[in-house]
């Protein structure tokens, strides 16, 4: 059984007809797993993420077909069940860590704070166990950081600290939002090799929320690209990067500078669509050098042999693999589970 | 504009070095920030120079000063041959028609109460005497070669996305069709797809004016990318410069190869050397020692901790570290990816 299993995931803001931010998104990651979802800025990644963690506020509407975590029915939990399990075994590290810390408090006392409210340890054990973890995410001198405000330490070494913060108290799963943008080349190495060594030693699932396809790549077992608040495509690593199925990742990969051939980038025109402005079928239709009449109806995520991919004319596809036109999972029922402002 | 005859470069700067005083309180002895400590290079019309390093290296100091927002505190600095340091008011003023800069961030770097119209036009108003139709002539013109549409000219800011927003950034700074365009970090605000139209666009701009570029950046794939001449420096000082392909075919400072190794690639390299960097940057206040490297290099003996290390020639670039040749065979080139 996964660890996280995520179905028909929907979150939308202001009217319930409003589009929706996340549509229809289905997700599962196991014990000891590494996913990476990968997406330009509005496609929906850290939303998804967010509804998650319940910290989608009104007038954001977050609803979904099965939201399980290690066997709890994410949907069906009240809110103090909901609060022992987040930030516990289910915990979060944000992109901007000169921002995901209280200026106002030591390093020491929010550490212990997550201590003293999942693990209800105190006073001197709650002290060493901060120190521990510390030492964990290897900061330098860490008894003498233990006292240190956020704005003493270094944007590495604060998010370090949200790092500790994240797994003080042994969390089954860890999600990080775009922990190195913020960061240095060699800090963003020194952070990724930090998580991943964490992630390895106490066998925890980890989500990674990146635009970096060069980070997935290096880091990921399995990848979910998406577009635009939809999944276009889910495979593994490295056979994404060496045969992507959707156009969408075709053209991302081909963008990025290390992989040109020429001088000229390959692109894709325009830019992504805003919420009320997507098209009526595929919405990467009118971007999309493939494009065909029958993209004019929107397609559905057809699982294949490597993966799954959300396309009427697939890319590095046999015939046969998938057969895109046959009545799939096109139409779904509405969203069971409505939880508002879960 | 007069050029000096013993040179084709346009952009030339010697031992640049940019210091900042600070007071440290009443009674504390003020320190010294030296942002920028000897930097050189030559830097010819139609080609680029990709200034690459982490924060607080000097990179936008350098910026600073080549753009004459700041004047460098020691150093010369010839634009299209005229000296900076001793120009007269006249002079200086067609020196800052010259250089042109494109900054990182279109949210912040344009005016959100003028019209795009307005800001393209501003350069021309100021510089030139052509008359209001002749301006928006060329207005449109330039903009429609940035990929703008004409309706564009009566729209605000707020209405453009991050892409557009960098192409209205780099037609403002190509309206004067400056000898030098100074680009800071102009793509790293940006979405992937829209990254490469815009480094497409910095590119075809190039090549159709035979400007010059400084392009300063952290992204050392984007840099492979655009770069004719790279030069790598860390904590204010120059650490290698070269012709871009020998830096990236054969790293010879260590910190060049620590960037290198450190920079996540799409097709990983089982074979690229994994080199472990520990450490953060140093206090620019108060700077290592010798080579202001030694703290976080691998290869760091005795002598870098005393002895500054000197920018010396060696295989076909200029180096600033005691054991490049020793330490240049220890990592392997990280392969180019094939085709």
């Amino acid at each position: 059984m996964s660890l996280l299993d995520i179905r028909n995931l929907s979150v939308r803001f202001g009217d319930a007809d409003a589009p929706p931010v996340v549509d229809g998104l289905d997700l599962s990651v196991d014990r000891g797993e590494v996913l990476a979802i990968v997406g330009e800025s509005g496609s929906g990644k850290s939303v998804t993420m967010m509804a998650l963690m319940g910290l989608i506020d009104p007038p954001g509407v977050v609803s979904a077909d099965r939201l399980a975590f290690a066997g709890q029915d994410l949907l069906s939990l009240k809110g103090k069940q909901r609060r022992r399990l987040i930030g516990k075994d289910l915990a979060m590290v944000f992109q901007d860590p000169m921002t995901a810390l209280n200026p106002s408090y030591t390093v020491g006392y929010q550490i212990e704070e997550v201590l003293r409210a999942h693990l209800g340890l105190k006073g001197r054990a709650a002290r060493e166990r901060a120190l521990a973890l510390l030492e964990q995410v290897e900061i330098p001198a860490a008894a003498s950081r233990l006292d240190a405000y956020p704005h003493q330490l270094s944007g590495g070494m604060s998010q370090r600290v949200a790092i500790a913060m994240a797994i003080a108290a042994e969390p089954q799963l860890l999600i990080a939002d775009e922990p190195t943008t913020a960061l240095d080349v060699t800090i963003q190495a020194q952070i990724m090799a930090l998580l991943l060594r964490l992630q390895r030693e106490r066998d925890m699932g980890l989500i990674l929320i990146t635009h970096d396809l060069a980070v997935v790549a290096e880091t990921a077992r399995r990848v979910c690209v998406m577009y635009a608040g939809q999944a276009v495509e889910q495979g593994e690593v490295p056979a994404i990067f060496e045969a992507p199925t959707h156009p969408y990742t075709e053209a991302l990969l081909a963008s990025v500078p290390e992989h040109a051939d020429s001088r000229r980038l390959a692109t894709l025109p325009g830019i992504v669509p805003g919420r009320y402005d997507r098209p009526e079928g595929c919405l990467l239709s009118p971007r999309c050098p493939y494009a065909r009449p029958h993209c004019q109806t929107r397609p559905a995520l057809m699982p294949h042999a490597r993966g799954a991919v959300r396309c009427f004319f697939p890319r590095n596809l046999a015939a046969g693999e998938i057969n895109p036109l046959a009545p799939g999972r096109h139409r779904r029922s509405p969203p069971k589970g409505d939880l508002h402002a879960y | 504009m007069p050029t000096d005859a013993s040179t084709e470069s346009v952009l030339s700067a010697r031992d640049l070095t940019r210091h900042y005083h600070l007071s440290r309180g009443l009674f504390k002895p003020g320190a010294t920030v030296r942002a920028l400590n000897g930097v050189s290079f030559e830097l010819a019309a139609g080609e680029t120079l990709a200034v690459v390093g982490e924060s607080g290296c000097g990179k936008s100091t350098l910026a600073r000063a080549l753009t004459l927002i700041e004047p460098p505190t020691e150093g010369s600095l010839r634009i299209a041959g005229t000296e900076v340091a001793g120009a007269s008011k006249a002079e200086r003023r067609q020196l800052r028609r010259d250089v042109q800069m494109v900054f990182q961030n279109p949210y912040a770097s344009l005016n959100p109460r003028r019209k795009i119209g307005d800001q393209l036009a501003e350069p021309l108003l100021i510089n030139t005497d052509l008359s209001g139709a002749e301006r928006r002539e060329r207005v449109q013109a330039m903009m429609q070669q940035v990929g703008l549409r004409p309706e564009h000219y009566q729209r605000y800011p707020h209405m453009f996305s991050g892409g557009q927003r960098q192409r209205i950034a780099l037609a403002r700074a190509m309206m004067l069709n400056p000898k030098v365009l100074v680009a800071d970090e102009p793509t790293s605000a940006l979405d992937v797809s829209i990254q490469a139209q815009v480094l497409n666009l910095f590119m075809d701009m190039q090549e159709q004016f035979g400007t010059a570029y400084v392009f300063i950046s952290h992204n050392l794939a984007v840099v492979r990318h655009v770069a004719d001449q790279v030069l790598v420096m860390y904590l204010g000082r120059p650490m290698e410069m070269g012709p871009a392909e020998r830096i990236y075919g054969r790293p010879l400072h260590p910190y060049t190869q620590v960037l290198l190794a450190a920079t996540p690639s799409i097709r990983p390299n089982p074979d690229k050397p994994h080199i472990p960097i520990s450490g953060e940057l140093p206090n620019p206040l108060d700077p290592p020692s010798g080579c202001v490297f030694h703290k976080r290099c691998p290869h760091a003996t005795e002598r870098c901790r005393t002895e500054v290390p000197v920018l010396r020639p060696l295989d076909e670039r200029q180096v600033a570290c005691h054991y490049a040749e020793v330490t240049a065979g220890t990592v392997a080139a990280p392969a180019r990816a094939a085709g």
